[in-house]
């Protein structure tokens, strides 16, 4: 890509809702938020096409000088194993997913209809959350329930946030000037959702995320694993139905069920170092799930050279990172600890000189994913 | 000038279209609230009317709790109980529905005998009231969406919309056109519906709808059996919940809707049409006498503790008491 130039960025949100806006950013720094009424998908790009090219807070002239567009689609179920240009076909494709991920595949495919619509003629791609863990081998994603079921619904780990560890994991080779195929890497994205990913061959080997975003680490307020055999106990005791069920996993748990808190670390934090025991086993039942998936995963792949943080909480968290990298030595980890305090944001090394093991920040940039992969496929 | 978002438009295509951004129910006892808690849900401003300020004051304080049971049961969180509440508010003025898109009345009366003009009342205010595109909505069960309308300059607007308890739960909403209904109105009343999420139930306009209709004989063929004596009321309901899959037999239903409701549904489409089949059993006569109305007073063919339903000891002739 020539230019990795950020000339605006903006948000579209609350549509068909009350109080819907557009706020928008631009290079130089201008800001803006307007409320008005975005009904649909289609007026809410209509309003950011718009304010793209107006003379108060645009970054272009003409709409088009636009080359190319970029979606980012949550779930492509096994159709697309990287991001591919938009065609009817691809279209078709993934309308046949939007049972996999009934509240995001919908919005992410009006964005496709709108665009389609406002821009014609111009190229489109989409870049798929679940397309960089389809290299995953079966005995890795599948689960331990009766074969058939895959068969007929596709019931099987697809993992999530594929942008973020694919961004990273290429990154932190970069940075150390290793070959990407021939490193072992666990990449942590830690955010509000949070899921983890060993990485291969130069290939998703396994991530923590499964058919849903629900598995895996804790989250903010998801519970990542959980017996099913205690859900369903649970929603017996209770007596609530599925989706009620579905609400108190997503909504209710993690960290903010458990500490009672709040879903933010920065909350947790401050109320552990003040004594609350329940904010306490939180922040230490989040930093050892972690821990258990990067052993499993390095026992899985035979190893690992490299471990890397990012998302919200992996890039800015140090007590996080600290808790995490405590008595990881026999892997091969010379943390240092020193370093790790006060580092946010930014590109860096976490252990000592001669680690066997390298930890890393690398802050993620989905977006620029998105912007490269859709380069490369409309330039062929 | 302050700017707007439409200015933006890029094609200046985008037209801002009349949508529904706010509804207005008048009349708040137990089914209002719970339309205003899920019209709030989907999004949409809800105002209020209701007789008095107290009123209002404990129609807020019930919202707050119907939320937190909600809650508790962990259906939603705080911040989206805080986002509900801050769309509905209650007034005691008519004029405070003005710009609703959409009004339903709610009114219920605690009366024996039909409410039809107290609702006509309603439906005169309520269009003094508001715009001359508002649609004008009754959640009547049992009374003809006609007569009702009949007191409006322009009945075209009305239609009939009958919501189930609990709201939150039942997916389905009874919609009834009368001969005079507009297109406009039809179409105004499935977006609403499809806004909070409620599959509509077509249906023509013929009192007790499908739900109610149904519902009444087999509540009367239930006091009959027990009469009788050929079951007890647990057993009826027992049998007819694993019998058929029912989700609540027929006594636990009608504790849950209230018999005194029930009573009213039966009156009217035993007036309506005349037919044996939907004459109220005595046995209902009896206990709304006895205020024995069922969940919401704590007795009525089950005595109720801490939400847990207990069956009665004693025999049908002492309504149940040992």
């Amino acid at each position: 890509m020539p230019s990795r130039e950020v000339l605006a960025k903006g948000l579209v949100d609350k549509i068909g809702l009350k109080g819907s806006m557009i706020k928008h950013w631009r290079s130089d720094g201008t800001e803006m938020k307007l409320e008005g009424e975005i009904l649909d998908h289609l007026t809410g790009i209509e309003y950011f096409l718009g304010i793209l090219v107006s003379e108060k807070y645009g970054s272009i002239k003409d709409i088009r000088e636009i080359d190319a567009i970029g979606h980012r689609v949550v779930h492509a179920g096994e159709k697309f194993a990287s991001s591919v240009a938009i065609t009817p076909e691809v279209v078709e494709a993934l309308e046949e997913c939007i049972d996999l991920a009934p509240l995001h595949n919908p919005p992410n495919l009006e964005g496709i209809y709108a665009a389609t619509n406002l821009l014609p003629g111009i190229p489109q791609a989409g870049v798929f959350d679940t397309a960089f863990h389809q290299t995953m081998e079966d005995y890795v994603y599948l689960y331990g329930i009766p074969y058939s079921l895959y068969d007929k619904y596709r019931i099987r780990r697809y993992g999530f946030h594929g942008s973020s560890h694919k961004y990273v994991s290429h990154r932190a080779c970069e940075m150390l000037g290793l070959d990407y195929n021939n490193t072992k890497m666990i990449t942590c994205h830690l955010g509000n959702g949070a899921s983890i990913a060993a990485i291969r061959d130069g290939k998703s080997f396994d991530t923590s995320m499964g058919m849903t975003p629900i598995e895996g680490l804790i989250m903010g307020t998801r519970c990542g694993d959980l017996d099913t055999g205690a859900f369903m106990h649970i929603l017996n005791k209770e007596e609530v139905d599925i989706s009620t069920g579905n609400i108190l996993i997503n909504k209710h748990s993690g960290m903010l069920g458990i500490s009672g808190i709040s879903s933010d670390m920065r909350d947790i934090e401050k109320a552990a170092h003040e004594g609350n025991k329940r904010a306490e086993t939180a922040l230490k039942m989040y930093a050892y799930r972690v821990k258990k998936y990067i052993g499993a995963y390095a026992a899985g792949m035979g190893g690992v050279d490299l471990i890397i943080f990012t998302g919200g909480v992996g890039e800015n968290d140090v007590e996080t990172r600290k808790n995490v990298m405590t008595n990881m030595e026999y892997l091969g980890i010379d943390f240092d600890f020193e370093k790790n305090e006060g580092l946010r944001a930014t590109e860096a090394v976490l252990t000592r000189e001669g680690s066997k093991v390298k930890v890393l920040i690398v802050p993620t940039n989905e977006e620029l994913v998105i912007a490269q992969d859709t380069y490369d496929i409309v330039t062929g | 000038m302050t700017e707007r978002l439409e200015d933006f438009s890029l094609s200046r295509k985008v037209k801002t279209r009349g949508s529904l951004h706010k509804v207005g129910i008048v009349g708040a006892g137990a089914m209002g609230q719970e339309i205003a808690l899920v019209v709030s849900q989907a999004g949409l401003d809800v105002v209020y009317i209701d007789i008095s300020e107290e009123r209002i004051g404990e129609i807020n304080a019930r919202l707050g709790r119907l939320l937190d049971e909600i809650i508790s049961k962990w259906g939603m969180t705080q911040n989206e109980k805080k986002l509900i509440l801050s769309r509905i508010r209650g007034s005691v003025d008519y004029h405070d529905i003005f710009d609703c898109n959409v009004i339903i009345e709610t009114i219920n009366t605690k009366k024996r005998g039909t409410n039809l003009d107290l609702r006509k009342e309603v439906f005169k205010k309520i269009e003094q009231a508001v715009h001359p595109e508002a649609v004008i909505l009754s959640n009547t069960a049992t009374l003809m969406i006609s007569d009702i309308a009949a007191v409006l300059k322009h009945p075209e607007r009305a239609m009939g919309m009958h919501f189930i308890s609990p709201v939150r739960k039942v997916k389905i909403v009874e919609i009834v056109r009368t001969f005079n209904t507009s297109e406009a109105t039809i179409n105004c009343v499935l977006k609403f519906a499809q806004l909070i999420g409620k599959t509509p139930i077509n249906c023509g306009e013929s009192p007790g709808n499908v739900t109610t209709r149904m519902i009444v004989p087999i509540i009367n063929e239930a006091c009959e059996l027990i009469m009788e004596g050929v079951a007890t009321v647990s057993d009826v309901d027992l049998a007819m919940r694993e019998g058929y899959g029912l989700q609540f037999g027929p006594f636990e239903m009608a504790d849950r809707i209230g018999l005194d409701k029930v009573l009213k549904w039966m009156d009217n489409l035993y007036d309506e049409f005349g037919e044996l089949k939907y004459k109220p059993s005595p046995l209902i006569k009896r206990m709304v006498r006895a205020n024995l109305v069922g969940k919401r007073v704590g007795e009525g063919f089950y005595k109720y503790a801490d939400d847990k339903k207990i069956a009665k000891p004693g025999s049908i002739r002492n309504l149940g008491r040992a």
